[in-house]
């Protein structure tokens, strides 16, 4: 009744600002319906007509001239066109500047203060609006709501210094001492909106406290990475004190948990794990930062335990939430980095971290174990679901095949491992070189022999390996000769210039050559060895030391086999450089070698190397007592 | 780019199941788009899109017509590798390739995508670029190059990847094996006809591609070119080292598919026309150079078909080329028209012209409110029509405000368009003068009538490109065709509407004309203001004694000589007072003529637009002491009004007609009387004098505070009046 008499009330103006408001009011109550609709597709659709809605209002608002009545209404429709735009696109793009910059445009329209219009910076016109807003004071709740708006989009492109003018400015700018965005947001408080202003999405309080925590999650995640613990402490603890979701929060947590193992407060940190997992379904930061945790006190068993939990948690799809049509917390955090702490990996990935862990540890069984899971679960085309490689982060998929191998050998399951390799060659196969009209060829010596990825290569040792662990020696040693083969033709200095597109540039290093041609080198040896051919065997030792002098381990069979054969004097000046060499600090390259590689060097390091030298010692003591 | 998981049936519909994302760096394409001039400060529509399509490993279980429907293909496992790595082949996944407007070449290895919240990567690491076209890529294929027996076709997949740009540069990719053995990439680029309106491959080694003027087929296989020296023997076959395209004589093709079901050695095309024609052409390929000019003998209906086919095209091209002359010979008849006109209305100064335009003016009343209204007539008396392109414009521009010496007066142009104007028809057109939103009139005011030839109107039309394949050129050209003004301008005529055409005689009683008076039933505030002046106690009185007594009415008067008066008025104006005939000419352009011709009105009480009254007094009288002959008879006009404005502005309009009189009438004779020189020069010192005062009392007010230049206004207003009674008597 009342919107019949204001319709044919004489004034037309008035009747326009009304119809305007009750459409605005209207909209924004769509947007709650929309919100509270169950159906994620229905509330599409909703929320995508009342955002239809909005820019139509907006455009017939903004088609006459800007008046001072009408002012609080634009700016109103503004600022829920802008919330609803971004929380549906879930993050600010370059037009709500530009939004934001036409509704400034029309405040100063109305002072005539717009003056030269010459290129003027967001923030030269939010001064501007917010001096001649002194002067409008009906404007300075929904202004409040759009400085909001305005610094959430300077937080969500780390514009900081823009953002503390703003609010220094909305302060009242006699604090310009004080620089710390913190605390600048603590302070601000918005003016309250009048009862009979127009509905809004969200208000400026809201938004406010919104801010804060996402600044101080923002900062303290900053400051974890760089390494300034305490001050991410508190930046950590304040986000943990405001108004959060719960996804929020157990990431706050995580980084909590993070934050106090790094300053050495386990106790401490583990709490806030615990918390973090009690928190919600996203488990799987706190579960990979508890891992390490584990880890760092030294308990494997826990530490395989939690990681045994991620994979779980990571193979359950948790069906994200709708989000709120809000400006959320969510949606100010930066862009998900892998160097975050934070940062969990996909399912497959952690399995691959389980299964290197347990290999690592000594637990060959659940190694082997673990990672025919995640080969299975690398594969396996037929399940719909899909599960990413380890790549990029991790290592490149035939190491991942290598690794199962190795752990399949340690393991004792040999024909498994065998199985493994012949797969992975086979899946290859059509990549590598062709061999069999270029032996031909290569014999002639007219055309340079092909290059071969090293993991190739590394493919065969590990076959000769487990035929030594089924009693093939023949097999075993026509792997391995295959295998040096293949090292040998692989030249350190042209490695650039073969086919570009491998992923070998992780482990084609020429420490991972020269290590490779050892370890084929001592293995051949030692099979010659265990079939008697002992100068064949001393060849091999003798050509591994050359290789890789470094590698106490071939010397240290080459010094059994000297012995075996008698040859006293060589072995007496090879004991002298390797005592020599034991008494200086070992170095510990062998870390910096890829895991499978790392696992192979284990079993072919001689099991007595002390009794030995020791041995060696008193026999070579007892002639010069004599 | 964003993929998303396709909900299979019975699922629950779950629109967000995203699976991945990842970035493509996204650039301008290379000086801009071809054909068209960057325009400054306006967004730049894009004409290129992306194209995608998916490359499968071989062994992967797609059902073989899903995967061309869907614009994929299976690349053999040597090149699949090659071009994409060791880790696809060994998880066997698909790979997404993008070709990018900029010429990128892009590739995403399907299963190491991730959506950007499960794991977050590096979004840009996981494309990896496979070459630059440097033109926008139209078109990704993959071409089986070698040839299969019939029974292996099914298991074979092809060995080479194409990729077509808009400019005719085609790139071509194959595995094959260095001197060494090593697995290397062949790569190739050609250069085929531009521009490229799309392409399709078929299983085979062909490619099809369409471009405004033909569809050409290419043959990759490596068997078309025996000769290449440098391709050792025994190698598997390299690719060709030129491309030979054949034409198929078709042109502007925007859509192309290649059938699947076609039997054997032949292949069948669906191709989408510019125009909208959807045709299928089969091919013969078992003939030496496929098209249809090597068709067999036997396949006489094949041929028939073709050339209807061909005819079509033509027809198309020709009805299209047909339109565009049609469109230029109306242009040229428009110009023709307007020449015509031109140059009639230019050539005739003198005379009534062949177009013209006639302004009358008329009191109306218009919402509650009494408005001046102008009324145009053009008339076109020409022998030529007044056609397309042609508009009328009307000015109207109002004198400054007395009140206010700063403002400029202001102009108000309306233009009509004047449609079909044909010899001897007129049109009407009327337009509210005021009084404006202060309800003032500022008088006088002056319309003028302009006609306007459109130029670009008539002529760009002619010119506008209407098929975007062939006529980007005149979009070029057609700045330089059109000169700099953009039409032609003739003036019509100028009309001013002054006060004597503005009264109203609310006393002459005639049903007809009657207004009220505008300011209705209201008080004046200078009666009520001259009310409150009243000494107490006095009578009381009526508004009128009241101005009567406190606002004597100002009033000016002209003399002129009764026997110029005479000789002007003499045509139409027999048998009446010179009075009489004088005020009748006066007002011969008010509506009121006919009254004051009806009741012989010497003089006459009227009403100004805002509503104060005038009177005009016309009398005779005899000046004595001027001539040497003796009294002069002479006519004095007196004006009186309350408002001294509108006074002023009456005075002024009856001073311009009586200038436009004198000059006519000096052109005829020039024989004035007798005059004593002594006595002139008298009149005339007084005026100097009186002008003098007026320059000096002007200058006071200028500088002079608020108490004195009050007086000094009072004089300088009685200065005014006595200028404005002056002794002197037109001749």
């Amino acid at each position: 009744m009342s919107h019949q008499t204001r319709l044919g009330s004489s004034e037309p103006r008035a009747s326009c600002l009304d119809l305007w408001r009750e459409k605005n009011d209207w909209l924004v109550r769509q947007a709650k319906v929309a919100q509270d609709s169950g159906l994620s597709l229905r509330r599409q659709q909703l929320a995508q007509e009342t955002l239809e809605g909005l820019r139509g209002l907006l455009h017939s608002v903004q088609g006459l001239p800007a008046v001072v009545p009408v002012l609080p209404l634009e700016l109103t429709v503004i600022c829920n066109f802008i919330i609803l735009r971004v929380s549906l696109a879930q993050g600010f793009t370059e037009d709500q500047a530009q939004d934001i910059q036409q509704g400034l445009e029309r405040v100063l329209a109305t002072q005539e203060q717009l003056g030269p219009r010459l290129e003027r910076g967001l923030w030269e016109l939010w001064d501007s609006v917010l001096r001649a807003s002194s002067l409008l004071p009906e404007l300075l709740p929904v202004l409040h709501l759009l400085a909001g708006l305005q610094a959430a989009l300077w937080l969500s492109t780390d514009r900081l210094g823009d953002m503390a003018l703003l609010l220094q400015t909305l302060n009242g700018s006699q604090s310009r001492a004080s620089e710390h965005l913190l605390l600048l947001l603590k302070t601000w408080s918005p003016p309250a909106e009048k009862s009979d202003a127009p509905l809004t999405l969200q208000d400026a309080r809201g938004l406010r406290d919104v801010l804060l925590t996402a600044f101080a999650y923002r900062q303290g995640l900053q400051d974890l990475i760089t390494g300034s613990l305490p001050r991410a402490l508190n930046s950590l603890h304040e986000a943990a004190s405001g108004p959060c979701p719960r996804p929020v929060l157990v990431q706050v947590y995580t980084a909590l948990g993070t934050c106090l193992r790094k300053m050495g407060n386990p106790q401490r940190a583990l709490l806030y794990l615990v918390a973090a997992l009690k928190g919600g379904s996203a488990g799987g930061p706190p579960l990979l930062e508890a891992s390490r945790l584990y880890r760092q006190l030294g308990d494997t068993a826990a530490e395989l335990e939690s990681l045994e939990l991620l994979v779980e948690a990571l193979s359950v799809t948790h069906s994200s939430e709708a989000p709120q049509l809000l400006i959320e917390v969510e949606l100010l955090l930066p862009q998900p980095d892998p160097a975050s702490p934070l940062h969990c990996g996909t399912q497959s990935q952690a399995k691959h971290l389980l299964a290197s862990r347990c290999l690592q540890t000594g637990r060959a069984e659940d190694a082997a174990e673990h990672y025919l899971d995640l080969l299975a679960l690398l594969l396996d085309d037929s399940e719909p679901r899909f599960s990413p490689p380890p790549c990029p982060s991790g290592p490149c998929m035939p190491e991942v095949f290598l690794e199962a191998a190795a752990a399949l050998i340690q393991a004792g399951q040999a024909q498994d491992a065998l199985t493994v390799c012949e797969e992975l060659l086979s899946r290859t196969s059509s990549l590598l070189p062709k061999m069999s009209w270029l032996w031909e060829d290569a014999r002639k010596g007219t055309r340079e022999p092909p290059q071969c990825p090293l993991w190739v290569s590394a493919t065969h040792l590990l076959q000769g390996q487990a035929w030594v662990q089924l009693g093939a020696q023949k097999e075993a040693v026509s792997e391995f000769s295959w295998c040096l083969e293949l090292l040998f033709r692989v030249t350190p200095k042209v490695k650039e210039q073969g086919a570009p597109s491998y992923c070998e540039q992780c482990c084609r290093s020429d420490v991972v050559l020269q290590q490779l041609r050892a370890a084929a080198l001592i293995s051949r040896g030692l099979e010659w060895v265990a079939s008697g051919q002992d100068t064949k065997a001393l060849q091999d030792f003798l050509l591994s030391v050359q290789m890789c002098p470094g590698n106490q381990d071939a010397s240290f069979h080459l010094l059994q086999t000297l012995r075996k054969l008698d040859r006293r004097d060589e072995a007496t000046a090879l004991w002298w450089r390797l005592d020599a060499q034991t008494k200086l600090p070992q170095e510990d390259t062998v870390w910096s070698l890829p895991l499978y590689l790392q696992t192979y060097l284990s079993w072919i390091h001689p099991p007595d190397r002390e009794a030995l030298l020791e041995e060696f010692r008193t026999s070579l003591l007892e002639p010069c007592d004599l | 780019m964003q993929l998303f998981e396709c909900p299979c049936p019975g699922e629950d519909p779950h629109p967000g199941g995203q699976i991945g994302e990842v970035q493509l760096s996204a650039c301008t394409p290379p000086g801009g788009v071809p054909g068209k001039p960057e325009v400054p400060g306006k967004p730049e529509v894009p004409r290129f899109l992306p194209v995608l399509c998916c490359a499968l490993p071989p062994g992967s279980r797609v059902p073989h017509g899903h995967l061309w429907g869907s614009g994929g293909f299976m690349l053999e496992e040597a090149l699949f590798g090659l071009l994409f790595g060791a880790d696809a082949t060994l998880l066997e996944s698909p790979v997404i390739l993008c070709g990018l407007p900029d010429g990128q070449l892009c590739c995403v290895v399907l299963k190491a995508l991730v959506t950007s919240k499960s794991a977050p990567g590096d979004l840009k690491a996981l494309v990896k670029i496979l070459h630059h076209l440097e033109e926008p890529v139209i078109f990704i294929g993959a071409l089986r190059t070698k040839h299969w027996a019939e029974e292996e076709v099914e298991n074979v997949h092809s060995d080479c990847l194409v990729a077509l740009g808009h400019r005719g540069r085609t790139l071509a990719i194959k595995a094959g094996w260095d001197e060494s053995g090593n697995l290397v990439p062949e790569l190739r680029e050609y250069s085929l006809p531009g521009p490229v309106l799309c392409a399709a491959c078929g299983g085979g080694s062909r490619m099809y591609h369409s471009t405004p003027s033909d569809l050409c087929v290419v043959d990759l296989a490596h068997g078309g070119t025996p000769m290449d020296p440098e391709e050792p023997d025994g190698r598997s076959g390299g690719l060709p080292p030129l491309l030979f395209p054949a034409s198929l004589s078709i042109c502007s093709v925007v859509t192309l598919s290649v059938s699947s079901r076609a039997p054997k050695g032949s292949a069948e095309l669906l191709a989408l026309s510019a125009k909208g024609r959807l045709m299928t052409c089969s091919l013969d390929l078992n003939s030496e150079v496929p098209g249809p000019a090597k068709m067999t003998r036997a396949d006489a209906g094949q041929r028939i078909k073709e050339l209807l086919s061909g005819i079509g095209n033509v027809s198309e091209r020709v009805s299209f080329l047909k339109k565009a002359v049609d469109q230029r010979n109306k242009a040229l008849t428009s110009l023709n028209e307007a020449m015509n006109v031109s140059c009639a209305l230019l050539s005739s100064r003198e005379g009534p012209r062949p177009v013209s335009c006639t302004t009358t003016i008329a009191w109306s009343r218009l919402e509650l409110q009494d408005v001046l209204m102008a009324t145009c007539l053009l008339e076109n008396s020409s022998g030529f029509s007044l056609d397309q392109g042609w508009t009328l414009c009307i000015q109207v521009l109002s004198s400054p405000s007395a009140l206010d010496l700063d403002s400029a007066g202001s102009a108000i142009t309306y233009t009509m368009p004047v449609d079909q104007l044909s010899p001897g028809s007129r049109r009407e057109v009327i337009l509210p003068l005021g009084p404006g939103e202060n309800g003032m009139l500022e008088l006088p005011v002056t319309v003028s009538c302009t006609l306007f030839y459109n130029l670009r109107e008539v002529v760009g039309g002619a010119l506008a490109p209407s098929d975007s394949f062939e006529d980007t050129f005149l979009d070029e050209c057609l700045p330089t065709v059109l000169p700099e003004q953009e039409g032609v301008c003739l003036p019509l005529g100028r009309h001013t509407v002054d006060m004597l055409q503005c009264l109203r005689f609310p006393g002459l009683a005639s049903p007809r004309t009657q207004a009220p008076c505008p300011l209705g039933a209201t008080t004046d505030p200078v009666d009520t203001f001259l009310e409150t002046l009243r000494e107490p106690g006095s009578e009381p009185a009526g508004p009128a004694s009241l101005r009567a007594r406190y606002l004597p009415p100002s009033a000016a008067s002209i003399r002129v000589s009764a026997e110029l008066l005479r000789a002007a008025l003499e045509e139409g104006h027999s048998g009446v007072s010179l009075c009489c005939a004088t005020l009748q000419w006066l007002l011969a352009e008010n509506a009121a003529v006919d009254m004051v011709r009806a009741q012989a009105l010497s003089s006459i009480q009227g009403v100004a637009p805002d509503g104060s009254d005038i009177h005009l007094i016309v009398r005779e009288v005899a000046v004595t002491d001027l001539c040497l002959a003796g009294p002069l008879q002479a006519v004095e006009i007196q004006v009186e009004s309350s408002s001294l404005a509108d006074m002023c502005r009456t005075h002024h309009a009856i001073i311009g007609r009586m200038q436009m009189m004198v000059m006519a009438q000096a052109a005829q004779r020039s024989s004035p009387p007798d005059l004593r020189v002594q006595y002139l020069r008298q009149i005339h010192a007084n005026h100097e004098m009186l002008l003098q005062e007026v320059q000096t009392l002007r200058d006071r007010l200028c500088t002079e505070d608020e108490a004195s230049s009050s007086a000094t206004a009072q004089r300088l207003l009685q200065v005014y009046g006595q200028l404005r009674s002056p002794s002197l008597v037109l001749l």
